[in-house]
């Protein structure tokens, strides 16, 4: 699996780094009514990550939606041991950016490159946040 | 960002921990959206109030603040809660889930918090004026006061909510510069909205386009009630993060739409027919032949109207022995509604009027698991929306007309 890596900026907006496979929604997401906090499991009907897990993944969607309850709701799904690893948003929305600032979640938006051309749900994916870095270290052979 | 004097002393923990914590996520926050300095707020409606929300660590935070001497500083009012807070034990809510409700509701009494538990505070007389900078959680209710009442706010979480509550200030970004306030997207409403349902259809339509972009909307008469704008808003803000829409002639920074759009013009335009709204909430009513369980009326939080409205619709009738009809509402609501009549009405026919809690925020799995409801039946498209994720249950959603016959008959349809 030796390929050569996408690497693309982002704008830190909480620092840290994690490394882990993406999950790729092109749907704006809420965590309220749409995950849930014991085990990491998708929730929303019809959403594109219905039955997925986000436990240790680098979730990646275009912005937040719905219920400002969503922060805390991040912070339980930390407490619990089932939060994404590392969030990477085209734009951050308030209530993803405060959950992962309580939460010490590393979290990124506004790339350079095209978001979704660039990273594949599967793909192994390297979040360094405070160097506003994102790095496609492989590509996933087979999704979750 | 420039601090004023007090703002730096909070930063630099002279009024102690939880103070200074406060003011670090403000920062933060302020940082990531380039604000330059922060400004006071004047009331803070208070998201994560309920622990289906909070949680245990959501619960535990809130409680370090409390012990660490957090107080607040400005008027803040309390979100729904997981039960209601007087009847929870003969409504059949569980009591591990109320005992962590109680902690919850008293760590933020304790720093000063008004219990009010409702998502309609403005009902209850939290009402900022035009133009006032508050700090408010529950998307629903940020919808209504930066739309209906032109107070400014952003969408806060948790977290930064109780920092402005106890710092009385929110960092200067977003909505609460002018020139983050003007249109971006005319929506030409060209059919009748007959109904404070087909208020939340427009807005579950509109919301999934805009995301988090601004809609002027035009075509909405100047009759339209409290209880459709907050509808419109709740579904906005559902399918969507629109935190803002203005509503030409209605609201008050869209005297106009001109005047909404600031002398640009809209970015995009929508026109939405009676087809649209019946196509665009055609998916929130995928319940297909399932018995009806529980039937929601009050989401948000039902106005004084709106329990009349059922009341009336019930007079005389009773509701089906397999299903049960909850009425939610802020206790103060309810009260007047007793002294109407309208809260007797409703019970003798079967019914609950509810306070303090709401299906989004109720522990929805275990009253699932309690009393076998197969379905929830609603006429409000936030709810609608958010049942199937907090419920585990297909929805039937409907005018309120069609919600209460399916209440009395026992079938949707």
């Amino acid at each position: 699996m030796a390929m050569a890596s996408t690497v693309f900026k982002a704008r830190k907006v909480v620092g840290g780094k994690a490394r882990g496979p993406a999950l790729v929604s092109r749907e704006p997401v809420c965590f309220l009514g749409g995950v849930d906090t014991k085990t990491g499991l998708f929730t929303e009907k019809d959403h594109p990550l219905e039955g997925s897990n986000i436990a240790g993944k680098v979730l990646v969607f275009p912005i937040g939606k719905g219920s400002t309850g969503g922060a805390y709701l991040l912070y339980e799904m930390v407490l619990n041991g089932v939060a994404p690893v590392a969030i990477v948003n085209l734009k951050a929305e308030p209530i993803t950016a405060v959950g992962c600032i309580v939460s010490e979640v590393p979290m990124v938006d506004q790339p350079d490159a095209d978001l979704f051309e660039a990273i594949q749900t599967g793909d192994l994916v390297e979040v360094d946040a405070d160097a506003g870095v994102v790095t496609v270290v492989g590509k996933g052979p087979d999704g979750i | 960002m420039r601090l004023s004097q007090e703002e730096r002393q909070m930063l630099e923990g002279q009024r102690g921990p939880a103070f200074r914590k406060a003011m670090e996520i403000l920062c933060r926050l302020g940082e990531i959206y380039g604000a330059e300095r922060m400004v006071p707020v004047s009331s803070v409606h208070m998201p994560g109030s309920s622990v289906i929300v909070a949680g245990e660590a959501g619960t535990r935070f809130v409680e370090e603040t409390a012990a660490r001497g957090g107080v607040f500083g400005v008027y803040t009012t309390l979100n729904p809660a997981a039960g209601d807070l007087e009847r929870w034990s003969t409504l059949g809510f569980p009591p591990d889930v109320m005992a962590n409700q109680q902690r919850l509701t008293a760590a933020y009494r304790r720093m000063g918090a008004v219990a009010c538990h409702t998502c309609t505070p403005y009902l209850l007389g939290q009402l900022p004026r035009l133009g006032e900078h508050v700090a408010w959680g529950e998307s629903s209710a940020v919808a209504f006061a930066n739309s209906v009442l032109g107070a400014r706010t952003n969408r806060e979480g948790g977290p930064s909510a109780l920092a402005s509550a106890l710092t009385g200030c929110a960092p200067a970004y977003g909505l609460h510069l002018d020139e983050n306030r003007r249109g971006q997207v005319l929506v030409r409403v060209g059919c009748e909205l007959r109904t404070t349902t087909d208020y939340g259809r427009l807005g579950y339509l509109v919301g999934r386009e805009c995301q988090d972009r601004i809609p002027v909307f035009t075509g909405i008469p100047a009759s339209a009630t409290l209880d459709e704008l907050k509808m419109l808003g709740a579904a906005l803000a559902s399918s969507g993060s629109v935190a803002l829409f203005h509503v030409a002639g209605v609201t008050p920074e869209a005297l106009t739409a001109e005047a909404a759009f600031g002398g640009r013009g809209p970015e995009q335009s929508l026109d939405v027919t009676e087809s649209d709204l019946a196509a665009g909430s055609a998916s929130l009513n995928r319940a297909r032949g399932e018995p009806l369980g529980l039937v929601a009326i009050g989401c948000p939080h039902a106005s004084v109207q709106e329990i009349r409205e059922v009341a009336a619709r019930l007079k005389g009738s009773r509701l089906h022995d397999s299903l049960h009809l909850w009425v939610m509402t802020a206790g103060p609501t309810r009260q007047m509604a007793d002294r109407m009549g309208y809260t007797q009405a409703i019970t003798e026919a079967g019914g609950q009027v509810i306070c303090d809690t709401c299906p989004i925020l109720a522990p929805a799995r275990a009253l699932v698991e309690r009393f076998g409801y197969r379905s929830v039946a609603t006429n409000s498209a936030k709810l609608a929306h958010y049942a199937p994720g907090q419920w585990g249950l297909p929805v039937y959603f409907g005018d309120l007309e069609q919600c209460i016959r399916a209440a009395i008959s026992g079938n949707w349809g």
